[in-house]
């Protein structure tokens, strides 16, 4: 008997696990953004409260993963606003479709994504170094890419597979844009040679082939906002970050991310809340050390971690364009000089 | 069609709707957008081109033959150590059969980054030893071991455990050496519980996803995980499903012959289990020290190293276990693993009870393991976006994951239930349901549990689906240390290593709680 009376209790308890989300449902404003998308929850308790718009955050996974289950769902969208598109994916958006132009003049953006997308805030994809790496090799830190292709820096990178990480995919486009394809590619044929090595993602470069997190390398393909996540995140309290920055030309590629209406998405009005809400100083203050990126709005306070992280004073980039037409057929490319 | 079929079939319908709803219709859906969808435009020229394109070919090569040896070397390490286990009574026996569980349930980021801990560029081993293993094949194949060797001995064990004593005895008096007995009475009784778990290692090996991603590097990364960066990452959804149809072919293949192989070898029987013994020679002390040896060098190891540096982490990495965020996902992990186990038994159930006279419902309660998760995730979301980040759908997801493990351990136990026992209650005049509950479930009772633990440690575990269908609010033991690994500095790898010691003693904790103490043992001869 205490069996079947037990087997009914939990029967009971699952119904309700079941029926509690469906209870709770009063259309919110859905929002899709990508794996790195992380703000203070109070703020958004805050938003929601004064706003009267209920937030269904939905994560995607990666920022190319995310697309791509836009442009698969577009039929029937699972989103009314995307935040998270950049400058590298918003031209395959576009040609899908799956953006809805939106009408925003507010505030003094200091960098633009596309006509269809407000800017958020912007970072910058680079190479890090470990510091106390370089220190005991007494190895110099590389002036140019060129120098990572001498046999001094043999086996020295390890970057992320551009077919399956955004960060990869930025570096590979600021070493074309840099370079320029032919010469850029000549570079990759030969740093295959000299030892690079390609990974599935961040997380595996710089977790596990990281000299600085136990790995072997000292140089890895990062964001320009990592050296101060490593002193915000460090367990000593610390004064300098343990890596830096290296801005060499063809390095750095600049990030534009930013939020954008999901075509055939509804909730209008609150999604204009929303894109208010991602612009306001609150958030861009924020913003900086829960999504390690750089505020749009040109007069938002700096975070004092973030001189950690100082900006590079110089980038590479491609037209949105030439990056949808010929990405792809890059990534197949570089699949087939540094993989295969 | 006769009663008893149409009871099977009727036990049947919940199973294979959750299968065909949940899994099925979502592949087919994904495919069916690849091949005539908007996005049909890398349409493959024949279905053979997989073969003529070398990349392609050596990547469903190497996944076959790294399964292929992961299953060899499991058996020759496995069988050993599980006859120790099943014939050696000592102390830390029964605790050691429990920690076997243990890989099981560690989420496959972590167990890789165990891995690498020994084996990677600065590991352990690779110190002491002086070897780089790190870009080579045995990185995966030692991962693999590391997550499938407890599965063929935990099945090595169960099965020696019901060898019939008297005709090993009877054996050995008609003057059969011990190799003799054991090859003539015990092999051919243990043999179909080995060829289940093994299948299970192969379909593992070959389908797995997390492992071969990490610790396989681009070159030895399998095919699932190139199905999954097809989908993902590059949107070429034709070439994704031609891959995924060969897949589901060559593992669809292995699953139906295991199923043959299971149900012909079935025997019931009512078998009196050989007492164990306590060793007495040196010999025997050093059979032991083998076994659990090999055990620790595969099993304990990587999750040692885990343990070890987490340790180190220090009181304020472990101080952010009692914080709100860590308490909420803990919860989750909870709430939503016991909303899963529950699910999955009722399926698992079902199925066990249909595939008793079916060999095609048998193979079928493979599907879930034969198809990647990733892939299922894709199709539910293209198939149903107006449920996208729904918890039913997410917890239905875990459900159908993980009900296998419960139906085929069923389906294991209720081949071995001797008939007449049912009969003699039905003639009694007791009602099917009655026979079910009162003679068969408490026969089958330890089957269940076992398959109910494995499927809670899946759940507990589960990764892939969770990253697709939850929402922030959901956010589980996993996704945390998932989010743990999306940022920079030492303090966040910490944590997610305190995290995953966590998890690690929630996990071993829910498999004690339902699998309950062993039985009794009998005392030894």
């Amino acid at each position: 008997m205490l069996h079947r009376r037990r087997f009914t209790l939990a029967a009971t308890a699952l119904a309700a696990f079941i029926s509690l989300p469906a209870l709770a449902d009063d259309a919110p404003l859905r929002v899709l953004v990508h794996s790195s998308f992380s703000l203070p929850k109070p703020l958004l308790a805050q938003f929601e409260a004064e706003s009267g718009v209920k937030l269904s955050i939905i994560k995607a996974g990666d920022a190319g993963e995310m697309l791509n289950k836009l442009i698969l769902t577009r039929a029937q969208p699972i989103a009314d606003v995307v935040f998270g598109l950049d400058n590298a994916s918003v031209a395959k958006a576009q040609a899908n479709k799956v953006l809805e132009p939106v009408a925003y003049t507010q505030g003094s953006a200091t960098a633009q994504v596309d006509a269809n997308v407000v800017p958020v805030d912007y970072g910058f994809v680079n190479l890090n170094f470990d510091k106390a790496a370089f220190a005991k090799s007494g190895l110099a830190l590389p002036k140019t890419l060129e120098d990572l292709a001498q046999p001094a820096y043999r086996n020295l990178l390890v970057v992320p597979n551009p077919a399956t990480s955004s960060p990869g995919y930025a570096f590979l486009l600021a070493t074309i844009a840099g370079m320029g394809e032919e010469k850029a590619f000549d570079w990759w044929a030969r740093m295959r040679g000299n030892g690079v090595k390609a990974v599935k993602g961040w997380t595996e470069a710089y977790y596990t082939e990281f000299s600085r997190n136990g790995g072997t390398r000292p140089l890895v393909v990062s964001y320009a906002s990592s050296p101060a996540a490593e002193v915000f995140y460090s367990k000593e309290k610390i004064t300098e970050s343990p890596t830096g920055n290296l801005f060499l030309k063809g390095g750095v590629f600049r990030q534009v991310e930013g939020v954008a209406l999901v075509a055939g998405g509804g909730q209008r009005e609150a999604a204009g809340k929303f894109i208010r809400f991602m612009r306001s100083g609150v958030v861009q203050e924020a913003l900086q050390t829960t999504m390690w990126m750089y505020p749009i709005e040109a007069h938002t306070p700096l975070a004092d971690v973030m001189k950690h992280a100082v900006e590079p004073t110089a980038f590479d980039s491609l037209p949105a364009e030439t990056i949808a037409d010929k990405g792809t057929g890059w990534v197949a490319r570089w699949t087939q000089v540094v993989l295969k | 069609m006769p009663p008893r079929r149409w009871r099977s079939a009727a036990l049947a319908l919940l199973p294979l709707l959750a299968l065909g709803v949940l899994l099925v219709a979502p592949v087919l859906r994904l495919a069916g957008e690849g091949w005539w969808g908007d996005l049909a435009t890398q349409t493959p020229s024949s279905p053979w081109a997989l073969w003529t394109d070398p990349y392609l070919r050596w990547r469903v090569l190497w996944s076959v033959l790294q399964a292929a040896a992961t299953c060899i070397a499991a058996l020759l390490l496995g069988l050993p150590v599980a006859w120790v286990l099943a014939r050696w009574e000592f102390a830390g026996r029964s605790l050691v059969l429990r920690l076997l569980m243990l890989p099981f349930v560690v989420p496959t980021l972590v167990a890789a980054l165990g891995v690498l801990a020994l084996w990677g560029p600065r590991g352990v081993f690779s110190g002491w030893l002086d070897v780089h293993l790190q870009d080579t094949p045995w990185l995966l194949l030692y991962g693999n071991l590391f997550f499938n060797l407890c599965v063929v001995v935990r099945a090595g064990v169960d099965a020696l455990e019901h060898v019939s004593a008297p005709r090993v005895a009877a054996a050995r008096t008609l003057g059969a050496t011990p190799w003799r007995a054991f090859w003539r009475v015990e092999w051919p009784a243990i043999l179909p519980w080995l060829a289940s778990s093994l299948c299970l290692v192969f379909l593992y090996c070959f389908a797995g996803f997390g492992l071969a991603l990490v610790l396989g590097g681009q070159r030895y990364a399998t095919v699932e995980v190139e199905i999954y960066t097809l989908v993902a990452h590059e949107l070429q959804l034709a070439p994704a499903s031609l891959l995924a149809l060969w897949m589901l072919l060559l593992t669809g293949t292995v699953a139906w012959g295991y199923a043959l192989i299971e149900k012909r070898l079935a025997t019931p029987t009512r078998v009196q289990p050989i007492a164990r013994q306590h060793p007495s020679r040196p010999a025997h002390w050093l059979g032991v020290a083998a076994a659990l040896g090999v055990l620790a060098f595969f099993c304990a190891a990587p999750l040692v190293a885990i343990v070890w540096r987490a340790a180190h982490a220090g009181w304020d990495t472990w101080a952010l276990v009692a914080d709100v965020e860590t308490l909420a996902a803990l919860w989750n992990t909870l709430r939503f693993s016991a909303t899963a186990l529950l699910l999955a038994t009722v399926l698992g159930v079902l199925h066990a009870l249909a595939a008793q006279s079916s060999v095609a419902m048998r193979a079928a309660a493979f599907l879930p393991f034969v198809v990647s998760p990733i892939t299922v995730a894709f199709g539910l979301l293209l198939l149903y976006p107006q449920w996208t980040a729904s918890l039913p759908l997410l917890l239905c997801a875990y459900a159908v994951l993980a009900y296998p493990f419960v139906a085929k351990s069923l389906a294991s136990a209720l081949d071995n239930v001797p008939e007449h026992l049912p009969q003699a209650a039905r003639s009694l005049g007791a009602s099917p349901w009655r026979v079910f509950w009162r003679v068969t479930l408490p026969m089958v009772a330890p089957a269940l549990r076992r398959g109910m633990a494995f499927a809670a440690a899946t759940a507990l575990g589960e990764f892939a689906v969770t990253l697709f269908l939850s929402r922030p609010e959901w956010a589980t033991l996993t996704t945390l240390i998932y989010q743990r690994l999306g940022r920079p500095g030492a303090a966040n790898g910490d944590a997610a290593l305190v995290l995953a010691c966590v998890l690690m003693a929630l996990a071993l904790a829910a498999f004690a709680l339902i699998e309950g103490p062993r039985r009794t043992e009998s005392p030894h001869a």
